[in-house]
């Protein structure tokens, strides 16, 4: 059953016909072609179909998408969406927080919101907001410098 | 996602539209809340009949509100919310639950709520544990009626509550304890996003001679179908002073109210031997925060 459905996502106004019991991650890869946005285990586990709602993380995996009508959406597309990196980005490439890159946006989204809230975290702060992703690559230890980094300003 | 039967979802604004709704959907309707384990329960097969989605996140029950006899949670407050509550961070009879929503990731806090976890009837959740622990009561609304009750009277099995056809949680009221009070929540999990092997959530009230006249324990994971609480542990430390022995000993009395099983994430007998290490360190947590706590 298709319910046709307004998404703000990344500032623009998107009307879109969507399933009723189709997922947040669904739409915005294939229904907008914003494949920043990972899809990964899709029950929750791993992080990387993370993006913002209201400015806070959730993964858009689990979320349907007519829960997100009249919320402000950002994905990974709309931290450059001017064509210049945003810090974190900038922080990731420059510390080398990157291998395989399949888990960099969900890194990237999550500490999008731990830097809205505070501009000083700590180790302990970035490791607890970063539990909800998974990287298989990198041992965490260059993502939580380029968070340290990029709260540092760059 | 997959529920092939649904035919509609639907955000509704006042409580005359949710009526509408399950009158014309009734067993085929499905309410959620932050809807972050919907997907589990389908996964399931749980919800193949589901016509209707209701999501009742508009009705105005995202609310917490500290009262002198307690504490109101509306039902589609989210973790974050609640756990941002200035209210949490300084009340020490509400410890467990402070610890308990620092448990899930940050994406599930920012849409969980706490109406749906304890809907969710999911015995392996860390907030409904610590919400037993807390004497937690249900209020719940069907057209029009309200009807309160202890929390654990809500859970009837594994992903199975007791709710009436057509009614819906709207509330949960934690009763402020009397005198000194403290509580404290404890998690073995595989990962830091991994549902718990074992969990543990212990309140307690002191008396003026340091005794135990309240002891609350109640445990999670795969320790029975539904949150047990831990009443052989707890009539241990009622009217005593837990000093160390008496906290083995309560520890020790958990294995005669759990009913521990074997899964992927651990043994029947690996899980009996963490739960009585967690309600130990539990129970002493709680102690300690009720010496900090002025009476």
């Amino acid at each position: 059953m298709m319910q046709l459905v307004t998404l703000e996502v990344n500032g623009e106004q998107h009307e879109i016909a969507v399933e009723a019991d189709g997922a947040l991650l669904a739409v915005l890869r294939d229904g907008l072609g914003l494949i920043g946005t990972k899809r990964g285990c899709d029950t929750g586990g791993c992080g990387c179909c993370t993006v913002l709602v209201d400015g806070r993380a959730v993964y858009s995996c689990m979320m349907y998408t007519l829960s997100a009508q009249g919320r402000k959406i950002t994905t990974i597309e709309g931290l450059a969406a001017d064509g210049k990196l945003d810090p974190l980005q900038e922080a990731f490439v420059n510390t080398g927080a990157v291998q395989c890159g399949y888990c960099t946006c969900g890194f990237i989204m999550v500490a999008k919101q731990l830097l809205s809230e505070t501009n000083n975290p700590d180790e302990d702060a970035i490791r607890h907001a970063i539990a909800g992703n998974l990287c298989r690559c990198t041992g965490y230890h260059k993502i939580v410098e380029a968070i340290r980094l990029a709260a540092k300003g760059g | 996602m997959s529920l092939r039967q649904l035919k509609e979802f639907c955000i509704p604004g006042d409580w005359a539209e949710v009526d509408a709704q399950l009158g014309r959907y009734g067993a085929r309707a499905f309410v959620l809340a932050g809807g972050s384990f919907v997907h589990g329960l389908d996964a399931r097969g749980l919800l193949h009949e589901v016509e209707a989605l209701i999501d009742i996140r508009n009705l105005g029950l995202d609310y917490i509100r500290a009262e002198s006899g307690g504490l109101r949670i509306g039902a589609t407050t989210t973790f974050a919310h609640l756990q941002a509550a200035p209210t949490l961070g300084e009340s020490p009879w509400l410890g467990a639950l402070a610890d308990a929503l620092a448990c899930p990731p940050r994406q599930i806090r920012n849409v969980a709520t706490v109406g749906g976890s304890v809907a969710a009837s999911c015995p392996y959740f860390d907030p409904p544990t610590a919400l037993m622990a807390l004497d937690a009561r249900v209020a719940v609304v069907a057209g029009g009626a309200r009807r309160e009750f202890p929390l654990g009277e809500l859970f009837a099995g594994t992903f199975e509550n007791s709710l009436r056809r057509g009614e819906i949680i709207v509330e949960l009221f934690l009763p402020r304890p009397t005198g000194r009070s403290a509580s404290a929540f404890l998690k073995l999990e595989g990962n830091a996003n991994d549902l718990a092997i074992v969990n543990c959530a212990a309140s307690l009230e002191i008396d003026a001679q340091g005794r135990c006249s309240e002891a609350r324990i109640a445990l999670g994971g795969g320790v029975g179908d539904a949150i047990a609480r831990a009443t052989s542990a707890e009539r241990l430390l009622q009217g005593r002073v837990a000093d160390d022995e008496v906290l083995w000993s309560a520890a020790e009395a958990v294995g005669e109210d759990i009913d521990p099983h074997t899964d992927h994430r651990a043994s029947a007998a690996y899980r009996l031997a963490v739960a009585k290490v967690l309600t130990r360190r539990a129970l002493t947590c709680a102690l300690a925060r009720s010496a900090r706590t002025p009476t």
